[in-house]
């Protein structure tokens, strides 16, 4: 068996590129040495590896060249600081891709909207991509992000180039000084300007979990059916293959039934103080 | 004459399923006032004698903190009610309010709306009904912004 069919070993990646986000996330850009993992889809994370140190389940926020990966990290703990620190040469281990994705073709034919919060924009921005991609099989393609202040908004270089692409990008941030001309708010409040067609909508969210139960509930009050909102929710991934039990989210693994999930099955379980 | 009829104001979300009696009394109480980005509509401290339907473009709500940095409490929009102090005594804005882009209103003479609620006690309840909305709307908002939800607290390491 292969490195890239045995979920177990990770395969290893070098670090091409490297870009800051803000001040504690990073962008990589990462090239398989060997074989690459299999190809992955819109919503799916892999395990990364920082050699000695440890792993931790990452979003897979699009592909490089070279059937590389770009992924976006936080740091906010040892590893993804470690992770976070990899300059271009340096090598990491990646296992995967793991789990559910966002179904994005699902929506061709109708309105999709793409709701993010903070660094939650990274594992929706392979599906924004995806559907820009084929732009023509959508109605509408609407992204809505919010961010703490525009200094901590992720891929803050990309949005002109999705509005250029055919995306309606809409962004919001709880703080900002004077001269910011965007929007000053929450992202729930950009809902209700996006001139949302509750029939013909596809949603897709990601975020804290409070902001995707807010935002989620915002467009059940305008009536676009549950079944028709996914989220992706995160919990402590380990193994990725559904086996060590640490991601169980009521019935679900969430490393294998998640992270995306749709609504109807998230709202019961996200309701719940001890879940 | 204001210019503005009835259905000008029934078309706008702030208003919108009120009473034809109700939209007829305000609008002989505004008129349209398209303004230029960096309009300045009130500031700080003084006496609030408008509000504003916002038809169209942005208005930031600021605030000026210690060592004169100004800082935006929030964005309005289409739909949106610009003024909220005019409604309760002391009568006076608690923030200025500047429109970011160019930006066309419904302005209305407070003065004359609150003594209309006075003397209609059905346009006052109305009025008072969709005024708590949008303050409940804002507060609501407010609560969560408080919450932090993208600082370290609620952090995902970027996911899943």
């Amino acid at each position: 068996m292969s490195q890239a069919t045995a979920p177990a070993l990770p395969a290893r990646y070098q670090v091409v590129e490297r870009q800051e986000e803000t001040h504690d996330t990073v962008t990589l850009c990462l090239r398989p040495v060997d074989q690459p993992i299999p190809e992955y889809r819109p919503g799916q994370f892999t395990m990364l590896y920082a050699p000695g140190i440890g792993e931790v389940p990452i979003s897979i926020s699009g592909t490089g060249p070279d059937l590389g990966l770009v992924q976006t990290i936080r740091a906010v703990g040892a590893v993804t600081r470690a992770l976070c620190a990899c300059t271009p040469g340096r090598m990491i281990g990646v296992r995967g891709p793991y789990g559910t994705d966002w179904n994005v073709a699902s929506a061709a034919g109708d309105d999709l909207l793409i709701v993010a919060g903070g660094i939650g924009l990274a594992p929706l921005r392979g599906a924004l991509l995806a559907a820009l991609g084929h732009r023509e099989l959508y109605r509408r393609v609407v992204v809505l992000a919010g961010a703490r202040s525009p200094e901590e908004l992720v891929f803050a270089r990309e949005l002109d180039r999705w509005h250029r692409d055919g995306a309606e990008v809409a962004v919001t941030v709880d703080q900002a000084a004077a001269g910011w001309t965007g929007h000053v708010g929450v992202v729930t409040q950009l809902i209700g300007r996006a001139d949302v067609d509750s029939a013909r909508t596809t949603a897709l969210i990601c975020g804290p979990e409070v902001m995707m139960r807010l935002t989620a509930r915002e467009l059940r009050a305008l009536g676009v059916p549950a079944a028709r909102i996914r989220v992706s929710v995160e919990r402590n991934m380990r193994c990725g293959v559904a086996e060590c039990g640490h991601c169980q989210l009521g019935p679900l693994l969430l490393c294998r039934d998640g992270p995306v999930i749709g609504y109807e099955v998230a709202m019961p379980l996200l309701a719940i103080r001890e879940l | 004459m204001s210019g503005v009829t009835p259905a000008d104001l029934a078309g706008h979300a702030f208003l919108r399923g009120m009473a034809d009696g109700d939209l007829a009394v305000l609008s002989r109480l505004c008129w349209v006032a398209p303004v230029r980005r960096g309009h300045l509509f009130f500031t700080e401290g003084d006496a609030a004698h408008r509000f504003w339907l916002i038809c169209s473009g942005h208005v930031a709500l600021d605030l000026t903190a210690p060592g004169g940095r100004e800082l935006i409490v929030e964005t309005l929009g289409q739909g949106d009610l610009l003024g909220l102090s005019w409604f309760v005594p002391p009568y006076q804005w608690q923030f200025s309010a500047t429109a970011v882009h160019d930006t066309t209103t419904f302005e209305f003479n407070a003065d004359a709306v609150r003594a209309a609620c006075e003397s209609e006690a059905g346009l006052g309840y109305e009025l008072l009904q969709r005024v708590m909305a949008a303050a409940l709307s804002r507060l609501q908002a407010t609560r969560v912004r408080m919450l932090d939800l993208y600082g370290a607290s609620g952090a995902v390491r970027g996911g899943p």
